[in-house]
């Protein structure tokens, strides 16, 4: 064991460590370790120490400082947001958790029907929507944003869902079905304006819960109701569902937009 | 390792302060990695030296914190071996070191972090 194998070793684990990091970070933590290692050697054989003792010493710090290497290194990777390729891993995880359960349900009953296209438009669906829902995680660590997050992509989930599989007005392919994609562009606009600012995406989906009343009142007008397969409850509670649902994450989104003292004063009262 | 509260140093970060401190009284302002490690067993009177890992970490923070500031050594003045990053105190480094004495109480400690949101 010479030193200067143990340093190549430290070497080795400082590259390994620093992969993936942004270069000039990289670069400076290489070179200030390759400075140290040299320091090092130099100092103790200009004091007499005996290889074997050197090389211990410096294999000692390096395994001593693998906890705040590591630590290091996720830190820089956070702040350089290199996290989401884990995000995305977990969220095809889940996804294909999920596709499991029409998979298993086709095995055991025939009431179950799905076909490699449902599936793939399914897991496309999920998709985004968990990519969607991490990326908004990411950016906000408020209770509240988190929520109304979810539940805004609960329900575009749901109604994308129901147009794709069902209809939401009428039956499955039901024409009327596409003044939704209205709905839908409403909310991406205003996600995009608001750069999916808590307050921005209160606006937003309160525009969605209304774009989605219009679409009621549309489809109402046109006579939707008067077909064998929808009845005015039926368009009526279904869209005011979604309404419900959009006017939700609304107020979650505002109160997410509202400052942490001013929630609490609002608890106290 | 401890648990940072906001704008409070941890110990490890006042010892670095203490060290770079005592060599700047010492006549050698500017500081390297190796060097410091030094120092800092000298002060505790330990025979380890930090590990790489805990001492580039705890530099990097309190260069963050505005503590410290460091620059590439003179490439000529390396004379073949790796050039050293050099480290300095910055004035509010010196005033957190001057009033954060290694093992005075917690609540003596300097807070010197800003808050954050």
């Amino acid at each position: 064991m010479t030193p200067e194998r143990i340093a190549a070793l430290v070497g080795r684990w400082v590259r390994r460590y620093t992969r993936g990091l942004p270069a000039e970070v990289a670069e400076r933590r290489v070179e200030e370790i390759d400075a140290d290692l040299a320091d090092h050697i130099a100092h103790e054989r200009a004091a007499g120490t005996g290889d074997r003792r050197i090389a211990l010493g410096i294999l000692s710090r390096m395994l001593r400082g693998l906890p705040a290497d590591t630590a290091w290194r996720g830190g820089h990777l956070a702040a350089s947001g290199g996290r989401p390729a884990r995000a995305a891993v977990r969220v095809a995880c889940a996804v294909a958790c999920i596709l499991l359960v029409p998979l298993v349900a086709m095995l055991v009953t025939d009431e179950v029907a799905w076909s490699p296209a449902d599936f793939a438009l399914a897991g496309a669906l999920l998709m985004a929507t968990g990519l969607a829902l991490a990326r908004a995680l990411r950016r906000r660590g408020d209770i509240a944003y988190r929520s109304a997050a979810g539940l805004a992509l609960a329900a575009v989930l749901l109604l994308v869902w129901l147009i794709g599989a069902v209809g939401v007005i009428g039956e499955d392919g039901d024409p009327a079905d596409l003044m939704y994609a209205g709905v839908l562009a409403v909310g991406l606009a205003g996600a995009v304006l608001a750069r999916l600012r808590p307050r921005g995406m209160a606006r937003a989906l309160i525009a969605m819960a209304v774009a989605q009343s219009v679409v009621t009142a549309i489809a109402l007008i046109a006579g939707e109701h008067r077909t064998p397969t929808a009845s005015v409850a039926e368009i009526v509670g279904l869209n005011g569902l979604f309404v419900a649902l959009f006017l939700g994450s609304a107020a979650l989104f505002g109160r997410a937009a509202r400052p942490a003292s001013g929630r609490e004063e609002g608890r106290s009262e | 390792m401890p648990r940072r509260k906001p704008g409070t140093l941890l110990p490890l970060e006042l010892e670095i302060l203490d060290a770079a401190l005592s060599m700047r009284r010492s006549g050698r302002p500017a500081f390297h990695g190796f060097g410091l490690a030094q120092a800092m067993r000298d002060l505790r009177g330990s025979r380890s030296l930090t590990a790489h890992g805990t001492l580039y970490k705890a530099l990097g923070r309190l260069e963050g914190l505005g503590l410290l500031a460091s620059r590439w050594e003179d490439p000529a003045a390396a004379q073949g071996r790796p050039r050293r990053r050099l480290y300095e105190l910055t004035p509010s480094g010196a005033d957190a070191a001057a009033r954060g004495r290694v093992g005075a109480p917690a609540a003596l400690r300097p807070r010197v972090a800003p808050e954050t949101a």
